[in-house]
């Protein structure tokens, strides 16, 4: 693969304060994607354990039963009550004795010693399943509706850390398509940096093998050509009668911003985001699909000083973890996803010497059920398509419902302790969580604390304060840090 | 209406008996105002807790009244953590044991608190009544504004802004009323240097009721929250406005009819009061009736109701009572109370904030009420509503509010003559928006040259109009009429479902049979990547300022995205053999910026163009053109 090097070394003019500089503007710039940010309140940081956070985000509710917390197995069988069934895989070993997890995971149990695998987070119940709803409310903290928007896990980390180095961005969200599909805008919504501004909101990557298209110069444009752009526009600015007008910080934040967008897309680190780069044996190691590849993106990208990363196995209605009916094949097929390059993922983050700097966090919006929608009680409305009493086809099998008292969270490096296991949920229907609960705003706070972010940390806007974990309630669950 | 130690005086004389009751102003005040005020008390609130009235500690739940032993305040006080101490040992001493002796007695006797008294500081007022302004001397037929900033100037001793020449005014006043550049035909018909009629063309610009409609139609989306796709509409929670709105801006509606419509609705126009329902269970501060509650407000007075919509407010005089209250007139049920998520068992009252101009009869059915709302917020004596609008009209032209920011309309404006001024001509000109617009646009005020400003610069002085940043719209548009390329009508733009249909709604205002051709301008078109880089809010919050600077995220995007890419594209496929170079140079700088090049600028686009240009070079050019901070910011 040849490699394009437009940047270094057939435009070595090209400096780094190029736009802003052909200007002489006075203020002396900070560099949005680079320099660390003053915290809003003078609140007690923690120290961090975690330089950067991965985000591995099982979109559409995956069943804890079927993956992280098995029960008792029931085999596939027509004629038995469905009411007899919870899990549908088989328990196997890990690499830790007192830790046992589905069918289907061999790989990534092989890596369960160095986890924290938490089996009793649980979210609240919201009387109404919309997966996007959940959804926001994991990833921001907040439950929608919100009178400010409320910005993503991610915008935080950019907005409070801001980047580990001047060119890669903050945040990157990886694999989920904004288009397209029947809750796309409901998606948008918190696949943002809400009230902090667009500075601070997600690169979107939605296909991990067209990642490099997103810091390369657009589609069938030379690297020649694109720099000669950059020097056109750099020669119009010092020419223009109007530059004495430009130290505006208005002005000056333009030109800021297309040195920061030139700065990456002709620095080292946008190879990045090349996965072609990556040798073929270990890409298709990781290459199960779109996820396995965001994964290898992931580490990429982590590699090169990426503070937030989100993959997702993609949320789109009734597809992958979505599973309303056919729940067991399913769950099957995404495991084969998910399980090879997790575990690669964590093997290379150790390689490297990366790991125990950071926190590779796997999460849901919730569990499933085979009986259960939301929790006991609930008021959620019934979205099953494979209603039966007894099993008597393949799709009836599986866990089809939402199920919002109990589900797994996996958390590799970053501080966290290995080979632990926190937190439990009750053996028979309803499988609720029966020991440590952790809510979302207490794993929030257990995340932002590894990163060196106080639970409380607050901003202010339109007049009141606004926490990183809902009302700064949020305490980290002290118990999983190593 | 807030006193700092009215009632000590009375007092000061009297030596404190021994085993007497805590005194409050003597005893408490002095140690809270030592230890604790600084971070939980004027406009500080530290961790959500101000301390500034009684109901506001209460609200926390940190004092326990009668039971020290219970009370969080206490125990902060002496926690052996110093991650938990209060105050935080790094910042400030501890309590001595005397001190805490004297707040736990004062809980022991149940926190009582001096009626009226707070942390809080003197804050403005503003008026309610509209108000006359007197005008200052100056040389007849001068416009009032002119009169009033030069007076302002003159009292704080600053000189005036100077003004701009024809082709900077005129780009700024055609961006501003019809979001599009001057076109190279009227750019043609200019007469020489200081010769334009700018009356004449502020009434040209003015009359254009398509143009005009099409522009601030991405305002009023922005305001009533008002989008063609998007949450809650999956569920049939969420209606459009579109209809009626773009209508109401073709005709010009007299805005006190336009803010019956819209919290008395018709069939057409329900959308905005209906708010966002989303499914399941919400916070009890996000119920549709209190969106209702707050966005109205918001919207039409400039009241965040957002805060008091959980609690009484720390920075305003808002109670939880007023947001509820506001609330009730829409609801069709009665409201409970609640306070931070917890029921309070009081009953809301439908009740309107100021009640000294009237207010809402309870008893009356739902629509009745929504009627007499409507009349008390256009109410003639209620200079709220007026100078709520003007000012955002003001902040839109001027690019800064007289009253900032614009949602906080109980700050000091920078000047209340120039406020009321246009408020009361706003009703003079019986609330015709585009007669405010007018006055704003002939003023020598707004033909002044843009401030060059720092950022963060502390307290606001006028120094001339504020450079506004192009809005996505403006900017989408803009590249447009330069490149002469308009998109298609989207085929969904022509539905009549729950989504889409605006471009219908253009249809039925403009009586048109089928679409003709018109160009169809950003504003319709929905949201895509690059418009939501560029700063297009998703409309799930009421918005009243775009971004106005440019992000890493949006640079990469102009430099790479697809859709800017393609426009490039088909704009140099549309420039392509129909001029020479030169003319292509000259024809783009006036189309993109109403000026002529340089000589230098000329010979370096030809350098970029090559004497015969290719589809590439010319993409090239328009790229950088539009690149320049003269294109997207408003000067």
């Amino acid at each position: 693969m040849k490699h394009e090097n437009w940047y270094d070394e057939s435009h070595p003019e090209l400096t780094r304060r190029r736009f802003l500089g052909a200007l002489g503007a006075t203020t002396a710039a900070t560099f949005l994607g680079g320099a660390p940010r003053g915290f809003a309140s003078s609140i007690k940081q923690p120290e961090a354990t975690a330089d950067s956070c991965i985000l591995i985000w099982m979109a559409g509710g995956m069943a804890a039963p079927e993956t992280f917390d098995p029960k008792r197995y029931k085999p596939y069988e027509v004629g038995t009550p469905v009411d007899q069934i919870i899990s549908t895989f088989p328990a196997i070993d890990t690499a830790v004795d007192n830790i046992k997890i589905c069918q289907g995971l061999e790989h990534i149990a092989g890596v369960m010693d160095r986890a924290t695998l938490i089996r009793s987070h649980f979210q609240p119940d919201l009387g109404s399943i919309l997966h996007s709803r959940h959804q926001y409310h994991w990833h921001t903290g907040y439950v929608p509706p919100q009178t400010v928007a409320a910005p993503h896990i991610g915008a935080w980390m950019a907005k409070v850390l801001g980047g580990r180095n001047d060119v890669m961005p903050a945040f990157i969200n990886i694999g989920q398509q904004l288009e397209g599909h029947g809750e796309s805008e409901e998606l948008k919504a918190f696949t943002t940096g809400g009230f902090f501004g667009s500075e601070f909101g997600p690169m979107n990557l939605p296909f991990p093998d067209l990642a490099s298209q997103a810091v390369k110069p657009p589609g069938g444009m030379s690297p020649d050509r694109f720099a000669k752009r950059y020097k056109a526009l750099e020669n119009l600015l010092k020419n223009s009668p109007k530059s004495e007008e430009l130290s505006d910080y208005h002005q000056e934040s333009m030109l800021r911003s297309i040195d920061n967008a030139h700065r990456l897309l002709g620095s080292k680190e946008r190879e990045a985001f090349d996965l072609t780069q990556e040798k073929k044996e270990v890409f298709d190691e990781y290459n199960t699909g779109r996820f396995g590849q965001g994964c290898l993106l992931a580490r990429r990208l982590v590699e090169n000083g990426a503070r937030f990363v989100e993959v997702t196995t993609e949320y789109v209605p009734f597809l992958h973890w979505d599973t309303h009916e056919n729940g067991h094949t399913t769950a099957a097929k995404m495991k084969k996803e998910i399980d090879r390059p997790i575990a690669r993922l964590i093997k290379d983050l150790e390689e490297r010497g990366l790991l125990d700097r950071t926190l590779v966090v796997i999460a849901t919006e919730f569990s499933r059920d085979m009986m259960i929608e939301g929790v006991p009680g609930s008021t959620a409305k019934d979205q099953s398509r494979a209603k039966t009493d007894v099993i008597k086809e393949m799709k009836h099998y599986g866990l089809h419902r939402h199920f919002t008292g109990g589900s797994s969270v996996v958390m590799f490096g970053g501080g966290m302790k290995k080979g632990f296991l926190y937190g439990k949920t009750a053996d028979e229907r309803p499988c609720l969580v029966n020991e440590n609960p952790v809510s979302i705003e207490d794993l929030h706070a257990t995340i932002f604390t590894a990163m060196g972010i106080s639970p409380k940390t607050e901003y202010s806007i339109e007049g009141r304060p606004f926490y990183a974990t809902r009302d700064g309630h949020g305490k980290a669950v002290r118990d999983v840090f190593a | 209406m807030t006193r700092r130690f009215p009632f000590l005086l009375p007092f000061l004389a009297l030596a404190h008996p021994l085993g007497a009751e805590v005194d409050f102003a003597h005893q408490v005040v002095p140690i809270l105002e030592k230890h604790c005020v600084e971070c939980h008390g004027g406009d500080e609130s530290k961790g959500g807790l101000s301390i500034n009235t009684r109901e506001l500690i209460m609200d926390k739940d940190v004092i326990e009244p009668g039971k020290p032993e219970e009370s969080l305040f206490i125990e902060v006080l002496t926690d052996e953590d110093p991650d938990f101490r209060m105050p935080p040992p790094d910042k400030k001493d501890s309590l001595k044991a005397e001190e805490i002796a004297v707040l736990e007695r004062w809980i022991a006797e149940g926190a009582k608190w001096e009626e009226g008294f707070t942390f809080a500081p003197d804050r403005y007022e503003p008026p309610l009544k509209p108000r006359a302004v007197k005008l200052p001397k100056g040389a007849p037929g001068t416009n009032p504004i002119d009169l009033i900033v030069a007076a302002h100037l003159k009292a704080k001793g600053t000189e005036p802004p100077k003004p701009v020449d024809d082709r900077t005014f005129l780009r700024r006043v055609t961006l501003d009323l019809t979001g599009l550049p001057p076109s190279l035909e009227i750019l043609s018909q200019l007469p020489t240097e200081g010769n334009l009629d700018r009356v004449a063309a502020v009434d040209k610009l003015l009359a254009n009721n398509q143009t005009y409609a099409e522009h601030w139609m991405t305002f009023w989306n922005d305001l009533l929250r008002n989008e063609y796709i998007g949450t809650g509409y999956i569920e049939g929670g969420r209606q459009q406005v579109t209809t009626w709105l773009y209508r109401s801006l073709v005709e010009n509606k007299p805005f006190d009819s336009f803010i019956r419509e819209i919290i008395a609705p018709g069939p057409e126009s329900g959308g905005f009061i209906k708010g966002i329902k989303w499914r399941g269970e919400v916070n009890a501060s996000q119920t549709t009736e209190i969106q209702f509650s707050q966005n109205v407000s918001q919207v039409f007075l400039g009241i965040n109701m957002k805060c008091a919509s959980c609690h009484d407010s720390f920075t305003d005089r808002w109670t939880l009572r007023e947001a509820y209250g506001l609330a009730q007139i829409y609801s069709e049920k009665p409201l409970e109370l609640v306070r931070c998520d917890k029921p309070t068992g009081e009953k809301a009252v439908a009740s309107w904030i100021f009640p000294e101009l009237g207010n809402v009869d309870p008893a009356k059915p739902r629509d009745e009420r929504l009627k007499q709302l409507a009349e008390l917020v256009t109410h003639p004596a209620n200079g709220r509503t007026q100078r709520t609008i003007v000012n955002r009209l003001w902040n839109q032209m001027m690019g800064r509010g007289i009253v900032h920011p614009v949602d906080a309309m109980n700050t000091e404006p920078w000047s209340e003559d120039l406020l009321d001024l246009l408020a009361n001509q706003l009703v003079e000109s019986k609330y015709d928006l585009k007669a405010v617009m007018r006055l704003i646009a002939i003023s020598r005020t707004y033909q002044s040259r843009t401030e060059v400003r720092g950022e963060n610069e502390g307290t606001y002085v006028f120094q001339g109009p504020v450079r506004k940043r192009m809005t996505a719209e403006q900017f989408m548009d803009s590249i447009r009429s330069v490149i002469g390329v308009w998109p298609a009508p989207d085929k969904n733009a022509f539905g009549k479902g729950l989504t889409g249909g605006q471009l219908t709604a253009v249809m039925a205002a403009h009586g048109l049979e089928k679409w003709d051709n018109r160009p169809v301008r950003a504003v319709f078109a929905k949201r895509d990547e690059l418009q939501a880089a560029l700063g297009r809010p998703n409309r799930e919050q009421v918005v009243s300022a775009r971004p106005d600077i440019v992000t890493t995220l949006e640079a990469i995007n102009l430099a790479n995205g697809p859709e800017l890419a393609g426009l490039l594209k088909a704009g140099a496929a549309n420039l392509q053999g129909k001029s020479t170079p030169r003319e292509l140079i000259e024809n783009t700088y006036l189309a993109a910026l109403s000026r002529k090049p340089t000589d230098s600028e000329v010979r370096i686009a030809t350098e970029i163009l090559g004497e015969t240009p290719t589809s590439e070079a010319t993409e090239d050019f328009l790229w950088s053109v539009f690149m320049l901070p003269e294109f997207i910011y408003i000067n």
